[in-house]
């Protein structure tokens, strides 16, 4: 009887430690304001760029798109030759679904050498002082647009590798059969709507059973509608001087998916987005409010389908292209690996025949000075016009107002359930609201 | 026995005992009774599972989840999902446990057949029925000009439907080799007593193969109960909890919360409650259905 008392004691003690433990456990990390103080304002160290004497393997967490798995063995290879000491142990996972836990659990357990994410990911994760700072040798080769969405507190805390458009992409076919010309205005867009809709041709192309397509390409129609003129809304939002509930800008940006959805495949909620490309490919519609990662899917279902690509019209006609910094590449603050991480950096930044190599496969656009994709990519055209004209914008400006985890995410699965009629468009918004605390990105 | 023998025996017993018991016990206590009552100390903070700071506020996550209409409705989906899974799943696999009982042609083909879905991760299960309903089966309509309604994870009146269809196509095999093992662990001359004492086909199934079967229903209603109330990779590959939220679970909206969301300290509150609601749920059914069983 009284060894089971010790026993039951035993028990107890393990529960009531696990408990207290809990509450003083520490992230190793993270640091205090003080430490970032220090990092923030320190003077970057030497760079080395030798080979190492001996075997490094360098642990790496890659968030990947789907268009980008299949780079690492490309970096592998090119690693091997030019640093043979140097070993990349990769750990890819989806960017959208698992980045965040994955960070969130090396957090508390140490992070990995290099991480692989998005642009916005700096925002998240520099305040926490845990990003290595990167050296000017490697931020000299990428251009300047593209440091600035991986900066923070003016440093810059990644290296981002290519870029993403988006837009409304099109069939150059269909729109020069049906003499269509590229919409500035709502009442244009909807001209081709209507003609599409008499003669039996779907206007756009969606596959809303991936909630995220929602989420990106709302945030597409506020980058054009609500964030172009007004940079901080975010903030604005979380002072309460803003709501979703009473922006008419936002609420148009949320009518749009509606507008989508009215003319789109009836199935859009069974659809993936690899049958939504290929019915797009085949011509079963004329449009898709889309991102460059359509493009290795057309291009592989076939290589000579024509299409270019236009901001989604907003009610101004102001309506710019959007661009997506993509892969970007960041480093760990205790990393004791820094010299074969710079390798690693200089690889990166340094090898044209690698990038070159990564972009033709990605389908996507250099960050990389003097680095071109040699593949042809149908849209190129469209694109260099709206960049010659100025007429393309960043999302991370909206991405960092309004955090895509916890607040953008959910906020599209609210607009599927007005979608379905399973909530009014103003329960919609009011949810929106009420997630006000979750919008913060860091 | 004199006294001293027994003491030295029942002392012996006990470090055998603990012995045995020790390695289970540090995995258990490492693997679930450590994190759980974490998750407890975390359900009282506000912690965003990022920051070293894990402000404590006591009950407000508690409160803050009764008023939660997305956490009542992912309770909602979840109990939905639970109790016609629970039903839909002892009743076939029971069903067809008594089929194959009945020794019919290529038995073993049928029992391979029906088990071979449970060794397919449930993930992978997610993708085929998501294929299945969207392109597949709309074929057929296709095929013989039907206008069949297939998309059944394309609408929120519908995905409960096809969810239950997804797991029930899974996890009915295994259920019904539990099942069918208990069948078979009936003595025959049961049945031989009753048909001379002139007891029917349902009368024999009523008064002997449920009673006797007690142990196994009591496992295969426990075992599927608390399966489907903690549903969430089947979820992640087909539906992802839409369209919009309608097939949203407890464990999809806590993880959404506590991970994607950065909300550990709420998302804790909410896994709180499941092991709550499944440690009621498991108690009752193990009491209620163990007073049902009996040894041949």
């Amino acid at each position: 009887m009284k060894k089971k008392k010790i026993f039951s004691l035993l028990l107890v003690a393990t529960m009531t430690s696990s408990m207290l433990s809990a509450c003083s456990s520490n992230s190793p990390n993270t640091t205090d304001d003080s430490t970032v103080e220090t990092t923030e304002t320190s003077e970057s160290t030497e760079v080395t760029t030798k080979s190492p004497d001996e075997l490094v393997t360098l642990t790496v967490l890659a968030g990947q798109s789907s268009t980008d798995a299949g780079i690492e063995d490309m970096i592998d290879v090119a690693l091997a030759e030019k640093y043979p000491n140097i070993k990349l142990n990769w750990e890819c996972v989806d960017w959208g679904n698992d980045f965040q836990p994955k960070m969130q659990q090396y957090m508390q357990s140490g992070l990995p050498d290099i991480m692989i994410g998005k642009a916005q990911d700096i925002r998240t994760y520099a305040p926490q002082g845990i990003l290595g700072e990167i050296d000017s040798t490697y931020t000299s080769r990428v251009l300047d647009a593209a440091n600035q969405s991986a900066a923070y507190n003016d440093n810059v805390y990644g290296v981002v590798f290519n870029a993403l458009y988006q837009g409304v992409y099109y069939n150059k076919d269909m729109f020069k059969e049906n003499n269509w010309t590229i919409p500035k205005t709502l009442d244009e867009l909807q001209v081709i709507i209507d003609d599409c809709n008499a003669k039996g041709i779907v206007p756009f192309a969606s596959h809303m059973v991936d909630t995220w397509s929602i989420g990106n390409v709302t945030m597409q129609f506020a980058m054009n509608d609500v964030f172009n003129k007004e940079p901080t809304w975010g903030d604005k939002f979380r002072a309460n001087e803003v709501s979703f509930s009473t922006s008419k800008e936002y609420q148009q940006a949320y009518q749009y998916n509606k507008l989508i959805f009215d003319n789109t495949f009836p199935d859009t909620f069974s659809t993936e987005q690899t049958d939504c490309d290929a019915k797009m490919v085949l011509g079963e519609a004329a449009m898709k409010v889309s991102g460059s990662w359509s493009i290795q899917n057309f291009l592989d279902i076939n290589e000579d389908f024509d299409f270019g690509i236009f901001p989604f019209p907003n009610q101004t006609g102001d309506s710019k292209l959007i661009f997506e910094p993509n892969l970007t590449i960041m480093t760990s603050a205790a990393s004791k690996n820094q010299d074969a991480i710079n390798c690693v950096l200089d690889l990166l930044t340094g090898d044209k025949d690698l990038a070159t190599e990564i972009y033709d496969y990605t389908r996507t656009a250099s960050m990389l000075k003097d680095v071109t994709p040699t593949f042809i990519n149908p849209s190129q055209e469209d694109i260099d016009k709206y960049a010659s004209d100025g007429m393309i914008v960043d999302v991370t400006i909206g991405n960092n107002q309004l955090t895509w985890g916890g607040f953008q995410e959910e906020n599209a699965k609210d607009i599927a359930a007005w979608l379905q009629g399973d909530i009014t468009f103003e329960e919609a918004l009011k949810c929106s609201d009420d997630r006000v605390a979750a919008s913060i990105v860091n | 026995m004199s006294k001293q023998n027994k003491t030295n025996y029942n002392k012996n017993m006990f470090r055998q005992y603990l012995l045995l018991v020790l390695p289970g016990f540090i995995i258990f206590t490492i693997g679930l009774i450590i994190p759980m009552f974490m998750a407890i100390r975390y359900s009282f903070t506000s912690w965003n599972g990022m920051t070293q700071d894990k402000p404590f506020v006591g009950l407000q996550n508690y409160i803050s989840l009764m008023r939660d209409s997305e956490f009542i409705d992912a309770w909602w989906f979840t109990l939905r999902f639970t109790f016609f899974n629970t039903i839909i799943q002892n009743v076939l696999a029971l069903l067809f446990a008594v089929a194959l009982d009945r020794g019919i042609k290529a038995q073993k083909l049928y029992r391979t057949a029906f088990f071979i879905p449970c060794l397919i991760s449930s993930v992978i299960v997610g993708f085929v029925w998501l294929r299945m309903f969207s392109n597949v089966l709309p074929a057929i309509n296709d095929l013989f000009g039907t206008h069949i309604n297939f998309l059944l994870f394309g609408d929120g009146s519908t995905v409960l439907s096809g969810l239950l269809i997804a797991n029930n196509w899974q996890w009915m095999g295994y259920w019904m080799l539990i099942y069918l093992a208990g069948l078979q662990s009936i003595p025959a001359e049961l049945y031989e007593a009753a048909k001379v004492d002139g007891a029917g086909a349902i009368r024999c199934f009523s008064n002997i193969t449920l009673p006797m079967l007690a142990p196994a229903i009591t496992i295969c209603v426990v075992g599927i109960t608390t399966g489907s109330l903690k549903v969430y990779d089947l979820l992640v590959s087909s539906t992802k909890g839409g369209p919009g939220r309608a097939s949203t679970s407890i464990i999809f909206k806590t993880y959404s919360t506590a991970i994607s969301g950065r909300k550990y300290g709420y998302g804790s509150a909410m896994s709180v409650t499941l092991v709550l609601v499944l440690l009621i749920v498991a108690l009752v059914q193990v009491k209620g259905l163990k007073n049902k069983e009996v040894q041949a």
